[in-house]
């Protein structure tokens, strides 16, 4: 079938815009890798784009030298691996039961579960509980505020009911335990859910900002989000109070900016394209039952 | 369970049989159970006793009298809330923001999957995929750090290239309607590509003889996206406007701290950021939560009334 020239503008319109849109969120990160390995008088006057002009990285070794960012940065790693860990495994203890037919009080227990999607207590009152419980200040307040995802457990759960039945059921009729049957058919049968579900709440603790400054006041705690943050926010104050500041981070102010945000990029662009094509098979899979 | 025929089964073979299920049922779910202790916990602890906590909007909480015995106050902390000049702006603020999110940041995603579905390159369609959804796997730190290299006034690409171009800077991020601008773009840029996921997933359950068909009796391009593509994705539409209805009257916390500053801050404080600052960094406890409850009842109200609206039409979530 011929198309139309009213058909063909279109398509070119939809290429250029979209590729437009692409090149947006590719060319910050362009410009911000320039900056961060350019020498400090090309950054100032300007003329550094998306290709560095000339190599200098002694913004990166004063980053790490010279501010807690290496400590935090460690923090961050313990947060995310351990935090991944136990979220993982209680969401999978939570989902599996409320994936089979024949648990008691099944709806209630998946109600209320659901209800906390739409209402909740909120900063202060969750936080009154986490001071309760003696957790701020210890990173088992940031693995326990958000240990299960209401929306991935669903996610999981959803994909547990569609494994078939007959394949559980011959399982069972040969004397599998739930335990068993889980980890042993249900689980390897899960694979590529698991794996989003992985990314999503790996993602989660590695970006984690609120909960930080919430319930981490000791600055030796804190993760590379909230101690950048903390590096950004100073710098930023580019009118006229922060003016004394600004002078004296003039130096490399605008390139150890840059540092700060590709410390923080670069772990996440280097998992990013070997989970990218499970967690777009796991999204879908989510929400054509979901 | 399999019946079979009523003739052939007793009374009381029925009886033993349901028994039998009864224990074997029992017995299966002692693991089960065992399993949810965690997610139970979780639950209760986590999220329910906050809930709980929710009392405290209607007292006057101490640190020395906890939550339980902290005096009683009725609905001051709400009065106090309406009245003051200062808490009506930072709620009209959450609205504005959120209302103006919505309309911009909720039909991007559905636009960006129409115009992927018009690709037919499949190697381009995967690269410009895979490359619009990693903005949303970056925190807001990171996004906030962008903004600053691109908009902030002194050293900004931007006003560096208005100054080449011989141009006065321009504060971009100390003015309120600018401020307002990046806000809501840098809130597209971030999610639209992600977003759009769940309606490529709903575009691939598109029967393609439909558009062939249509093809056929003479529609071009656009009359094939109005007639066939969005009644395709209406379902899909429809339930996340019921959960962004939900939202409505929150705003990412991570988002607008990151990106406010000072000069801004009367258009740009919110319910969340505000609470956190006065409530936990002031010790206004109950003022704060009474703000907090305010903001998750509307968002209840909101989500079950589209809800309601949405079943009316057949199509309701829940």
């Amino acid at each position: 079938m011929k198309e139309s020239a009213g058909g063909k503008l279109f398509s070119v319109i939809v290429h250029l815009v979209l590729i437009l849109i692409a090149l947006t969120c590719i060319l910050p990160f362009l410009h911000m890798i320039a900056l961060s390995v350019s020498e400090g008088h090309a950054v100032d006057l300007g003329r550094v784009w998306f290709w560095p002009v000339g190599l200098d990285f002694t913004a990166y070794e004063y980053f790490f030298e010279n501010t807690p960012a290496l400590r935090a940065f460690g923090n961050s790693v313990v947060i995310t691996l351990v935090g991944t860990a136990l979220s993982m495994l209680a969401t999978v203890l939570t989902a599996y039961p409320l994936s089979r037919r024949y648990l008691y009080a099944r709806k209630p227990l998946t109600t209320a579960a659901l209800f906390t999607m739409l209402f909740s207590g909120g900063i202060i009152p969750t936080y009154l509980v986490m001071n309760q419980l003696h957790l701020t200040n210890t990173y088992w307040s940031l693995w326990f505020v958000g240990l299960v995802s209401t929306y991935n457990m669903l996610i999981m759960k959803s994909y547990f009911e569609n494994i078939p039945g007959e394949v559980t059921e011959s399982a069972q009729m040969d004397g599998c335990g739930e335990l068993q049957l889980l980890g042993r058919i249900v689980l390897p049968l899960s694979l590529p859910m698991l794996a989003t579900l992985t990314l999503f709440y790996g993602v989660g603790y590695w970006n984690m900002f609120m909960n930080v400054i919430l319930y981490i006041n000791r600055t030796d705690l804190q993760n590379l989000m909230v101690v950048v943050q903390g590096m950004l926010q100073i710098q930023s104050m580019d009118n006229m109070m922060a003016m004394d500041i600004m002078q004296q981070q003039e130096l490399i102010s605008e390139k150890l900016k840059a540092v700060g945000v590709m410390v923080m990029v670069v772990p996440m662009l280097a998992v990013y394209p070997f989970l990218q094509k499970y967690f777009v098979q796991g999204v879908m899979l989510g929400s054509i039952k979901g | 369970m399999p019946i079979t025929p009523a003739a052939a089964d007793t009374d009381r073979t029925l009886k033993a049989k349901q028994a039998f299920f009864a224990t074997k049922r029992f017995r299966q779910n002692i693991p089960l159970f065992i399993m949810l202790i965690p997610g139970v916990l979780f639950y209760v602890i986590f999220r329910y006793f906050p809930m709980g906590g929710l009392v405290i909007a209607f007292k006057n909480y101490n640190f020395h009298d906890g939550i339980l015995s902290s005096p009683w106050v009725g609905l001051k902390n709400f009065e106090l809330l309406f009245q003051s000049k200062a808490t009506l702006q930072i709620i009209w603020n959450t609205l504005t923001l959120s209302v103006l999110n919505l309309i911009f940041g909720f039909p991007a995603p559905i636009i960006i999957a129409i115009a992927l579905n018009e690709i037919r390159r499949n190697w381009l369609k995967r690269w410009i995929q895979t490359i619009i959804y990693l903005p949303h796997f970056l925190s807001w730190v990171i996004v906030a750090g962008l903004i600053l290299t691109l908009f902030s006034i002194d050293g900004g690409t931007l006003n560096k290239l208005l100054g080449q171009w011989g141009m006065e800077p321009v504060p971009f991020l100390y003015r309120a309607d600018s401020w307002i601008a990046i806000f809501i773009g840098s809130g597209m840029w971030k999610e639209m590509g992600f977003g759009a996921i769940i309606y490529l997933a709903a575009l691939s359950a598109i029967d393609p003889s439909l558009y062939e068909s249509a093809a056929l009796d003479g529609a071009g391009k656009l009359r094939r996206i109005w007639h066939i593509t969005l009644p395709g994705l209406r379902p899909t539409i429809v339930l996340l406007l019921i959960l962004g209805m939900g939202r409505l009257m929150e705003v990412g916390f991570d988002q607008v701290y990151n990106l406010q500053n000072p000069t801004v801050l009367e258009k740009a404080e919110v319910i969340s950021t505000y609470v956190y600052k006065v409530g936990l960094q002031h010790a206004q406890f109950s003022l704060t939560t009474a703000m907090g409850l305010f903001e998750s009842f509307v968002g209840l109200v909101l989500v079950l009334s589209a809800n309601a609206l949405a079943r009316k039409f057949d199509q309701g979530l829940f």
